[in-house]
């Protein structure tokens, strides 16, 4: 009895105590035909330790913390699913448990390919509110679109969860990266930063601004002809 | 109907220091109550004028939620028409079938408390001079003269409306009896809205009432059932409210020696529990638990709130059977080993908490416990179970390994740097890149303490530990190593005591026997003279809580004010006596403050800033 009860207690000041934050990083990679590479990764490491401590519970304040062999399996099956997804090879992950780094990269034949998987993913995972963007290449007006339109669910979502957890929210980031083989000659989002190369493209923003709507990550991009 | 609840919850609150010659109520109170809450009235006034009340956050706030939606504004929770410098009480009454919520006031002025009603258009009925109120389903009663009134809220028990006579005599159907369905019956019901109870009504004329209803249709058979069960209650509620104002010969809670025992005049309000055995078995729906007994041998309770100069205090006691009561005073008769006091460094300990039991009598009273909870029904397997349990645990050696006392300090804050992984891009072309970077985490520090006499086992436990690399060796002490936390965790065992802590330093000092120890008397008799201790000091987290854990600075500093206008706040149990085992919590108020009311309310200004 007084070990689960000092358990309890170890926990409540590791969970109590522990700052936390992700990085959720996107990044896809064009050739001039369309084709290209995308690598997802979502980074815990910054909240490794309150990561690790939660793991080792069940469930916290409602909510069900997954296992390792959970998160294993779900990432399994999102990778088996990429694999027989039309247009989409060599699907590669990679799950880094000591600093809680999860990334999945595939190349593409057609960026449109992005997009299914994209919505059948975020489905998968049960993941509401974010399944609105989408990307496009134009290979004869040599632009690159990625759309995104705000929806209210996301910020429903979030306001359903418990102040605890929504101060996970307050320092996590998202970043996108585009790289392409010809040079950016425009783009119309005013967060985004070009590279020195001129050929890579970055928005880095929180995730918060994204989740309540105050940040647009849209971007119509032109490249040299 | 609001209106009286919002009267109620005035009457909490405050109070008038006018007529204090106004009777009291507790008489009235019927001697089989499960439970009585007292509020007296007369030492909140005491502590704060009603004026002073009036001004108040929550004054205003009452006040102005009675003044919404008439067309008079009640300026003054005086000219609500109770006798607030009388005693409140709400009281529980129950059986088998329904359970009663009464709060009765001492009304100083009825026609001010009539004019409440009509100010908030609702209706009520005047009868022999006995004005009566009820709610939609006449569930919720309210009876006044001029001298007091009485409010009931009955609910019907679902395990009751279960039984198979039940379901017949009352044409319940069979599907929503058969105990799916809800466990109070709370839930709203559309009915007509004055069902006109007479008073006169008797059990038998039940039936009749509910005939009428049954031919509303409400869609299915769970709202039908609920409109019967309500029609049910609602009878029964009015025969316990007319029992009340027309049988004065009653016998009175005040016959009961261990409800006498539990008055304070001092007490700013007490509550007070029959047996909290009766108390469960009266809420727990026996269908499930059907023998079991948790609070078996546990008997009546009762809390007492104290608001004074320097201090709030709420002390709690509750008796037990001689047998409960003996089981308490082997397993307590430990104490705390003095050695802990060694350790303490009151300047920076913020809190304790500390406790000390008999690991062996725990060990050996710990089958009579259960056979307490579960012996009606399954006495022979607890019976072999106890036996099992004895044959298999040597509870002397136990006890050796682990005696049962143990003190755990929180000794404050301190930062320390942790690394981790980040993507960082190049400028070139944003090609991603791994690196390790740093930041600060802010930790605990603590020292957990706890006696042992044979630490064999321990040791090899630590021999095995450190053949594993899993503990690390020191210098006189041990680390432990825990995966991916940045909290550093150290333990040693010397002179019968495992220590387990976060500060390196501590643990050196402790080792090379130079920590300074530093504890009052106040804290070394508070420690030592009982079981249970606790003690958190919240003004010496002040300026504390790094930045870093805030987003801003403004916030912080609201935080810094609040911790520094907390008083300390102390825990302690007292020795069984009797066969009572009582505790208290103690937390002081800052020096200047008037008196606890009074910072009770100014914390709630605080808060609103």
């Amino acid at each position: 009895m007084l070990v689960t009860t000092y358990r309890y207690l170890f926990l409540i000041v590791f969970v109590l105590f522990f700052s936390s934050c992700f990085q959720v990083i996107e990044e896809i990679n064009v050739n001039k035909t369309g084709l290209g590479t995308v690598n997802l990764t979502l980074n815990l490491s910054a909240s490794k330790a309150k990561v690790a401590s939660l793991m080792l519970m069940d469930s916290i304040q409602g909510y069900k913390v997954p296992s390792k062999q959970t998160i294993q399996k779900e990432i399994d099956e999102i990778v088996s699913y990429l694999k027989k997804s039309d247009g989409i090879t060599n699907v590669q992950k990679k799950i880094d448990f000591d600093n809680f780094i999860v990334s999945i990269s595939f190349a593409f034949k057609d960026v449109a390919n992005i997009n299914t998987v994209n919505q059948n993913v975020l489905k998968k995972l049960k993941i509401k509110g974010l399944s609105n963007a989408s990307y496009a290449y134009e290979s004869k007006t040599q632009t690159f679109q990625r759309s995104y339109q705000y929806t209210k669910a996301a910020v429903l979502e979030y306001n359903k969860l418990k102040p605890e957890v929504k101060n996970v929210f307050k320092d996590a980031s998202y970043t996108s990266i585009y790289r392409f083989e010809q040079l950016i000659t425009s783009s119309n989002n005013p967060l985004a930063k070009i590279s020195k190369s001129k050929k890579a493209i970055m928005i880095n923003t929180g995730i918060l601004g994204l989740i309540n709507g105050k940040t647009d990550i849209s971007n119509r991009i032109t490249l040299s002809k | 109907m609001n209106s009286l609840y919002k009267c109620l919850v005035a009457l909490v609150f405050a109070s008038i220091t006018l007529s204090s010659s106004a009777q009291d109520l507790v008489n009235k109170i019927p001697s089989d109550a499960l439970a009585v809450a007292t509020i007296k009235g007369k030492n909140f006034t005491d502590l704060m004028s009603l004026k002073e009340f009036n001004n108040t956050f929550i004054g205003k706030e009452i006040l102005s939620k009675l003044s919404k939606g008439t067309d008079k504004v009640v300026n003054s929770v005086e000219n609500l028409g109770f006798d607030l410098s009388s005693s409140l009480y709400y009281y529980n009454l129950s059986n088998d079938s329904v359970s009663y919520n009464c709060f009765l006031a001492p009304v100083k002025n009825a026609e001010q408390l009539e004019a409440l009603y009509v100010q908030a258009n609702q209706k009520f009925t005047v009868k022999n001079g006995i004005k009566s109120y009820y709610n939609s389903d006449s569930t919720e009663v309210a009876h006044w003269n001029d001298k007091f009134l009485l409010f009931v809220i009955g609910s019907g028990k679902s395990s009751y409306f279960a039984r198979p006579e039940v379901v017949e005599r009352f044409k319940l159907s069979q599907a929503t009896s058969g105990g799916q369905a809800a466990d109070s019956l709370s839930i709203a019901v559309p009915v007509q809205d004055e069902i006109a109870v007479d008073s006169t009504m008797a059990v038998d004329s039940l039936e009749e009432v509910m005939a009428d209803t049954i031919g509303y249709d409400y869609g299915n058979t769970f709202f039908k059932d609920e409109q019967k069960k309500k029609t049910v209650v609602a009878g029964w509620v009015q025969l316990m409210v007319d029992d009340f104002f027309t049988d004065p010969n009653t016998t009175s809670i005040l016959n009961n020696k261990d409800f006498v025992k539990s008055i304070d005049e001092q007490a700013e309000a007490t509550i007070w529990i029959a047996g909290a055995d009766k108390l469960f078995n009266t809420y727990m729906p026996s269908t499930y638990l059907k023998g079991m007994s948790f609070l078996n041998g546990y008997g009546s309770a009762n809390a007492k709130l104290f608001l004074e100069d320097k201090s709030i205090r709420i002390s709690t006691s509750m008796a037990f059977s001689d047998e409960i009561a003996g089981v308490f005073k082997k397993v307590l008769k430990r104490k705390l080993n003095k050695r802990f006091l060694k350790y303490i460094n009151e300047d920076k300990a913020i809190g304790y908490l500390a406790y000390a039991m008999d690991t062996k009598a725990y060990l050996e009273q710990y089958p009579k416990l259960m056979s307490k909870i579960y012996g009606s029904v399954y006495a022979d397997e607890i019976g072999m179970a106890a036996d099992l349990f004895s044959l298999l645990l040597d509870e002397e050696a136990i006890s050796k390994v682990v005696k049962g006392d143990g003190l755990f300090l929180f000794n404050g804050l301190s930062q320390k740097e942790v690394s981790y992984k980040s993507m960082d891009y190049n400028e070139e072309n944003f090609e991603s890149k791994e690196v390790t970077k740093t930041k600060k985490e802010t930790l605990p520090d603590f020292l957990f303490m706890m006696s042992s006499e044979d630490t064999r086992l321990i040791d090899k436990l630590i021999a095995y530990g450190v053949k594993k690399e899993l503990v690390k060796n020191s210098s006189g002490y041990y680390e432990l190593s825990v995966p991916k936390s940045p909290l550093a965790l150290y333990f040693m065992i010397k002179e019968g005591i495992i220590f387990f802590g976060t500060n390196k330093k501590d643990m050196e000092d402790i080792a090379g026997n130079r920590y300074v120890a530093n504890v009052s008397r106040k804290h070394r008799k508070a420690l030592m003279n009982t079981n249970y201790a606790g003690y958190f000091s919240a003004k010496k987290l002040f300026g504390k809580i790094p930045v870093e854990e805030f987003a801003s600075t403004k916030k912080l500093e609201k935080l810094n004010n609040v911790l520094n206008s907390m008083g300390d706040i102390y825990l302690k149990s007292n020795p069984v006596k009797g066969n009572v085992y009582s505790g208290e919590i103690n937390i002081d108020i800052p020096s200047n403050q008037q008196n606890a009311l009074k910072y009770l309310f100014s914390l709630v200004e605080d808060a609103q800033k």
